[in-house]
């Protein structure tokens, strides 16, 4: 199985867990972003070569299913994959610990530029009070799932993570 | 690893593809580009199976979820209902007569949830998927069973929201509780119209802020009554004559007593819905103003008619 197949598979599954499970099973309200999970891991095993495609993908698939415009999430995830990836490249080496807290600061700055960048476009009630709150609780959900998400990511990104 | 020069060039000409299509979508999806909605209609009606097989497969784990961490809420619930149903109970006789007032009222303004028009009846499958969607709702209706985008949902109570994305076996909708959703209302006691929203601090109360004028000379007498219905207006978007609720509040709307805004508690409980009705009807963007009123309206009376005719 090529590693498109597998991110396809990756993507599919993350997004009916998060079409199921996390509609009801939140905390204060509020659920883990699994897209973005998936874009940010993704960037931080490939780099910013690749990171930022995969990411966008994982968006723009999250998008077909937000009430926002098609794209808003898609350019947010790679923006951020971009980052991620490129601050990991020249900064760090690759750790567990690395990778937790690269995931709760992507995931968090995530939902706070979808919200910026919605307000943009037009869809100005995405900011509101809770929106530091929401960042948080996604930042430390998704931080959470960190560890069950990479083995996922590297089986999918097998050839690429080699590649490298 | 540290990046060569060449991967970070290729690797910023990428960036900056990625940015110039997010933006070609966002700009086609804004214009309400057809094929983009199809593509995006067809990739959920595909995965559509898949999510409805996982839903079932994970609901106990939901339910047994909710059942943990919602139990003080439920509780509390149980205990308010409770208390609801002992009141009800002691007062049957006050009920009934309120019962009698408010059928009277909706007689009198020819209110009623249009029995008249079409509808399918659904249920409602999941709530926001997002966190930042808690104002929309999706059904398990859809363009198979004759919903269009913009149509009226509504329960046996009144308007609820309107249906904002179709796809073949399900259904978007917005719900009243997105204080950006306007609603164009008739004040059934003085049948003045005007526009309103949800009260963004209180989801439970909708307010008429625009579009109704404080008596010139200030006599009260001419005020809505409280406790009369609210309903939509045959100006709206939606069907005219659909319940939205009752006026608990009339005040001026500035210092000047010019305007007038009128608050209406919601006679549906938007935040709890089970089983929503979408009816088959679509209410007007714009009327023109040379124009009659939309056929979705219920016909005046035979005196009004003939004076509206003349």
């Amino acid at each position: 199985m090529n590693t498109p197949v597998r991110l396809g598979i990756v993507f599919v599954v993350a997004l009916v867990i998060q079409l199921t499970v996390f509609v009801d099973v939140r905390v204060f309200g509020v659920a883990p972003e699994l897209l973005v999970l998936v874009a940010v891991v993704a960037a931080f095993f490939v780099g910013p070569e690749r990171g930022p495609v995969i990411a966008f993908v994982a968006g723009l698939l999250w998008d077909v299913y937000l009430p926002t415009p098609l794209g808003l999430s898609a350019v947010i995830f790679a923006v951020v994959a971009y980052v991620v990836a490129t601050l990991n490249e020249g900064l760090f080496h690759d750790t567990r610990a690395q990778l937790v807290g690269v995931v709760a600061v992507g995931s968090a700055a995530s939902v706070i530029g979808y919200a910026l960048l919605g307000a943009i476009v037009g869809e100005g009630g995405l900011i509101s009070a809770d929106l530091i709150v929401i960042a948080l609780v996604v930042g430390v959900f998704n931080a959470v799932l960190a560890p069950i998400a990479a083995p996922i990511m590297t089986w999918a990104l097998a050839a690429e993570v080699d590649r490298r | 690893m540290a990046l060569t020069q060449r991967s970070i060039g290729k690797s910023r000409h990428r960036m900056i593809l990625l940015v110039l299509t997010a933006i070609t979508l966002l700009s086609l999806d804004l214009s309400s580009f057809g094929p983009l909605g199809t593509a995006q209609r067809l990739v959920r009606d595909l995965l559509h199976p898949i999510t409805e097989v996982a839903g079932a497969i994970v609901s106990p784990f939901s339910d047994a979820w909710n059942a943990v961490f919602d139990y003080d809420d439920l509780e509390t619930q149980n205990r308010l209902l409770t208390e609801r149903i002992q009141q009800l109970e002691g007062n049957e006789m006050a009920v009934e007569a309120e019962r009698a007032e408010f059928e009277r009222l909706r007689a009198a303004a020819g209110v009623d949830v249009r029995p008249d028009l079409a509808r399918v009846t659904a249920t409602v499958v999941r709530g926001g998927v997002g966190n930042f969607d808690d104002d929309v709702i999706t059904i398990d209706r859809g363009g198979q069973d004759g919903v269009h985008n913009g149509m009226a949902v509504v329960t046996g109570a009144g308007l609820v929201g309107r249906v904002e994305r179709v796809d073949a076996t399900t259904s978007a909708v917005l719900l009243l509780t997105d204080t950006d959703l306007i609603v164009g209302v008739r004040l059934a006691d003085t049948d003045e119209v005007g526009l309103g929203h949800v009260d963004p601090n209180d989801p439970s109360i909708f307010v008429v802020d625009t579009g109704l004028e404080w008596p010139e000379d200030g006599n009260e007498l001419l005020l809505p009554a409280l406790d009369t219905v609210v309903v939509t207006a045959a100006t709206s978007r939606y069907p005219a004559e659909i319940p939205l609720g009752r006026i608990v509040e009339v005040r001026p709307g500035d210092e000047d007593m010019l305007t007038m805004h009128v608050r209406v508690a919601l006679a549906n409980d938007i935040t709890d819905l089970g089983f929503v009705s979408v009816l088959l009807a679509e209410g007007v963007d714009q009327v023109p103003l040379d124009e009659p009123v939309p056929s979705t309206s219920i016909p005046l009376t035979t005196a009004t008619s003939a004076g509206e005719g003349s």
